[in-house]
């Protein structure tokens, strides 16, 4: 049902004139995806650098919330970039993106990496700043931080997988991988 | 007199020298004619190693890898954005630049490193279509630059004497200058893979 109703939001979606605008232009995809992969040295640049001073790897002679406050607005504005180029790469192509594992799980792990930092914050306002100046933040922020960088490491893996076809809709006849992927058509024909 | 000069400006000299070998190599035109002897090395590279092997052997692995090589670079673009933004007084005003240049360095040289050794596994599983490219090149060129400048000008100088002492045109200069010179390296990273 849910993939169904996805595939027809797609379907939607590559319908519209400014879709097919981005995907018939050359170079407007080619500079959407470029900006896309280029604002990770923003966004992921310096949300790495945030949890590495969690981990005590970095800089650890300065304190720990210095770290995350002024890392904070520049890696926002990257992840604000990175989510508009991303959009608009969905919207150029959005019935092969929708019918992507890869895009699906790179979702998935996107949404639990946002947990994580929204749950991370929470505990590093919770805390009290007897730990700021220490090389290693408590271990529940630790912990925090090692989620943070398997789920983005997951996010970019996935979103590198994306271009290959390894488990497209035409090409495998494996019902679950079929069904995980949104191939609507492909499941009826089994 | 000359070992005294040599002392005082080894960084600066080195750089000198390296470029005027440049300016050499090009204008005797013998990069031109190393350039088709390179061709071999890198059919060697995806033909007959391990790396070729594996990089056109399994798609997995090879996306992988790429995929470690953005990580890398994403990670080495915000070591250089934090540490060259301090420098331009954009960022981390209350805290000493010297702090954040020398607290990043090492980071820095990790996610280099890593960056490299990604980078020519990537590169084994297509090195006889990257030759063509004169983008790779480009590429190169800014990573041999990029690199040149951060342990020949920059660090040695930024570890000389306390920032306060140094020219904050130079200082700004050299961030500024590093920016340009680790996007250009990222920015044609990513148009190799549109050529």
């Amino acid at each position: 049902m849910i993939n169904e109703l996805l595939l027809q939001f797609g379907q939607w979606m590559e319908a519209q004139q400014y879709s097919q605008m981005l995907v018939a232009g050359y170079y407007s995809y080619s500079w959407l995806e470029a900006t896309h992969v280029l604002t990770l040295m923003v966004s992921i640049g310096s949300l790495f650098i945030i949890d590495f001073r969690m981990l005590g790897w970095i800089l650890p002679n300065v304190s720990a919330s210095t770290i995350a406050d002024r890392l904070h607005k520049p890696m926002m504005i990257g992840f604000a970039i990175m989510f508009i180029t991303g959009f608009l790469l969905v919207y150029a192509k959005p019935v092969e993106t929708i019918q992507s594992l890869w895009f699906r799980i790179k979702m998935v792990l996107l949404v639990l990496a946002f947990i994580n930092a929204w749950i991370f914050n929470a505990k590093m306002k919770a805390a009290d700043g007897n730990w700021d100046n220490d090389s290693v933040a408590p271990r529940n922020l630790r912990v925090g931080a090692i989620l943070s960088l398997v789920l983005w490491c997951g996010v970019v893996t996935m979103g590198r997988y994306i271009p290959y076809d390894w488990v497209d809709c035409d090409k495998t006849q494996n019902s679950t991988i079929l069904w995980a992927a949104g191939c609507v058509d492909q499941l009826k024909a089994l | 007199m000359f070992s005294t000069i040599w002392s005082q400006y080894k960084a600066t000299l080195t750089v000198f020298l390296v470029l005027l070998v440049i300016v050499v190599l090009e204008v005797l035109q013998v990069r031109a004619a190393i350039y088709p002897s390179l061709l071999p090395a890198f059919e060697w590279l995806k033909n007959s190693t391990p790396l070729g092997y594996i990089g056109t052997t399994y798609g997995s692995i090879y996306a992988t890898v790429q995929a470690m090589h953005l990580l890398a670079m994403g990670t080495l673009g915000g070591l250089v954005l934090t540490t060259d933004l301090r420098l331009l007084g954009v960022m981390f005003r209350n805290t000493p630049s010297e702090v954040i240049s020398n607290g990043t360095h090492k980071a820095f040289k990790v996610a280099l490193i890593a960056a490299v050794l990604t980078g020519i596994f990537c590169v084994a599983g297509v090195a006889d279509k990257v030759y063509y490219m004169p983008v790779f090149w480009v590429k190169m060129l800014a990573l041999a630059v990029g690199a040149a400048f951060v342990f020949l000008v920059k660090q040695p100088l930024l570890n000389s004497k306390p920032h306060s002492e140094i020219n904050p045109w130079i200082i700004r200069g050299m961030a500024i200058t590093s920016i340009l010179v680790w996007f250009t390296v990222a920015a044609s990273g990513r148009w190799i893979g549109f050529s």
